[in-house]
């Protein structure tokens, strides 16, 4: 069973404006998937979506084959959200949220309140947890939310840019979290954010959305195969041959397209025969933050020619 | 019919009434006044007030033989308590609802709890039934207890101001088991009904000032005398009302959907 189907799934609201247009990809359990695109693009009207809490005005979603449109509740008993716009009560303790959510979902009070002890302690939320909402700061309120997403052991995770307003430290816990879960519970994580350095962390595979059109969907490897699946050469050298398509980045400083690892020594080699001095070399793919932008190039050269 | 997940979140609702101090006065202050302290200074002014009062016998002599009793200050007592006070049971009731459900369903879409609410695995009916269950509850609550403060006050005065105490009207009966929890219903409904436009819990508060409006004219009405309510009339329109207010509050449920809900 796939976790997440969605079939030319689409979204225009009421006043016209289309947040989501014809989406269509799938999710394997387990997966880390990394919803990414600016602000405004859609990504929280998809999660959305995926949790029945708006229906679709075209397509068809579903998430461990059930319809959200239908059966939003049982899809909410194995589901947690993560978003800024779903807070907690300020007049209630960080422990006091965490057990009432708890008990919502079903879980008995007791083991509420002994997984809420759990979770606080990985997200670093001990210290707070009788305080008052009222005194917690955005990261800490963020981490709670957290928390409070994962306390009925869900089966997929959503997360609507769930580092925002973090510190650096709480960053890497909870991108450790995320992986643990995927990993060690085989939890489905979908995730939103428009942070592409942050994503390529800890996603395994990435749907890249532009003002609610679907860019691309897969594994970095497919995406890359979009735009250039072959790696760049950066050498620093006081000689290059002139034949040998490249370019001038800087002094002494030249950049070459191969398609693998193999070609390099060839390279190196011919720089070396003709008498030149090699300082320099590495090699890297593109980032998913330049498959991004050159995928959103096409898209814009596309729109151009119509 | 009720299960232990709406069960918590009716316990949270009144916990947040009971633990805003801001709101919880309100709660206690406007029945405290409406059902304690006005009846006493009525009590209080008929005691102290000069013996004669010939054009006032006279209007009393006006009354329903059934409304007439041995002295014109016990007369005078009975009729506030059994033709004016009652008024004050559906303003209370109104008042407490309006302010919790204005609380439990605004309130916390002012304050973005709502959408993590309807995230938990609750059908929106279930939500949607538990909030106003909650309002429901805590208006009877305050009802019932204003009524109990009201009693014991007003039969102590009367009591020591006239040297026995005075005869409940059945119309109380209908007054506590059927208007004021129809009215309850009805400005839940109201509240709950607008709350999908309404953006802060002030704006959703004030509709139930349309309900407010006619109680004061039947106020009004019964100073003056130009309505005397009798028990038939009070149950009809204690029917009435209960009849309406389950209908708006089942047509406003069909409207609701998430989508209006957090819009």
């Amino acid at each position: 069973m796939k976790a997440v189907i969605t079939d030319n799934l689409s979204k225009t609201y009421t006043g016209g404006k289309k947040a989501v247009d014809n989406i269509s990809f799938t999710l394997n359990q387990g997966e880390v998937f990394g919803f990414l695109g600016p602000n405004g693009a859609g990504k929280t009207t998809a999660v959305k979506l995926l949790n029945g809490m708006l229906s679709p005005t075209g397509g068809a979603c579903r998430v461990f084959d059930i319809d959200p449109s239908e059966k939003p509740d049982q899809i909410h008993q194995f589901s947690g959200v993560v978003t800024e716009h779903a807070q907690m009560y300020d007049s209630l303790t960080g422990l006091q949220n965490l057990v009432f959510y708890g008990t919502l979902f079903g879980v008995s009070a007791a083991e509420s309140s002994r997984r809420a002890l759990a979770l606080l302690g990985q997200l670093n939320l001990t210290d707070a947890k009788d305080k008052k909402l009222d005194t917690y700061s955005t990261g800490m309120r963020q981490r709670l939310s957290l928390a409070r997403a994962m306390i009925h052991h869900p089966k997929i995770l959503f997360l609507d840019e769930p580092t925002s307003g973090l510190d650096p430290e709480s960053v890497l816990s909870v991108n450790n979290m995320i992986k643990s879960l995927a990993e060690n519970e085989g939890t489905t994580i979908f995730l939103c954010t428009h942070q592409l350095r942050y994503a390529q962390e800890i996603c395994n595979s990435y749907g890249l959305i532009d003002d609610g059109v679907l860019l691309a969907a897969g594994s970095i490897e497919k995406l890359r195969s979009l735009v250039f699946s072959g790696m760049t050469v950066s050498i620093k050298a006081d000689h290059f041959p002139k034949d040998m398509p490249s370019t001038q980045i800087g002094e002494r400083r030249y950049e070459i397209n191969v398609q693998s690892e193999e070609e390099i020594p060839s390279v190196i080699k011919r720089i070396v025969d003709e008498g030149g001095n090699v300082y320099h070399v590495s090699a890297r793919r593109l980032s998913l933050e330049e498959i991004y932008f050159s995928l959103l190039e096409k898209r814009i050269e596309r729109r151009g020619k119509k | 019919m009720i299960n232990a997940m709406q069960i918590t979140i009716i316990k949270r609702d009144l916990r947040s009434i009971t633990s805003n101090k801001r709101l919880f006065s309100v709660l206690l202050i406007v029945p405290l006044v409406l059902t304690v302290v006005l009846p006493l200074i009525f009590i209080l002014t008929i005691h102290f007030a000069p013996d004669d009062m010939g054009d006032l016998q006279k209007m009393l002599d006006l009354l329903p033989s059934s409304g007439q009793l041995d002295t014109m200050s016990r007369t005078l007592i009975a009729l506030i308590l059994n033709s004016i006070m009652p008024i004050f049971f559906m303003i209370t009731p109104i008042m407490a609802s309006s302010v919790m459900a204005a609380s439990s369903f605004v309130g916390e879409k002012e304050k973005r709890t709502l959408e993590t609410l309807l995230y938990c695995p609750l059908s929106l009916k279930q939500i949607f039934t538990s909030k106003v269950l909650a309002s429901f509850i805590l208006s009877m609550v305050v009802s019932f207890a204003s009524f109990l403060a009201m009693l014991a006050v007003v039969e102590v005065a009367t009591l020591l101001t006239t040297g026995s105490m005075l005869l409940l009207d059945i119309s109380w009966l209908v007054t506590m088991l059927v208007v004021s929890p129809a009215v309850s219903l009805l400005a839940i409904t109201l509240i709950v009904s607008g709350s999908a436009k309404a953006q802060t819990m002030e704006e959703s508060q004030q509709r139930a000032v349309f309900l407010i409006l006619p109680l004061l004219l039947l106020i009004a009405g019964q100073f003056t005398g130009v309505i005397l309510v009798n028990t038939w009339v009070l149950l009809g329109v204690g029917a009435v009302f209960a009849i309406l207010a389950l209908l708006f509050m089942k047509s406003s449920m069909r409207k609701f959907s998430y989508e209006i809900l957090l819009r």
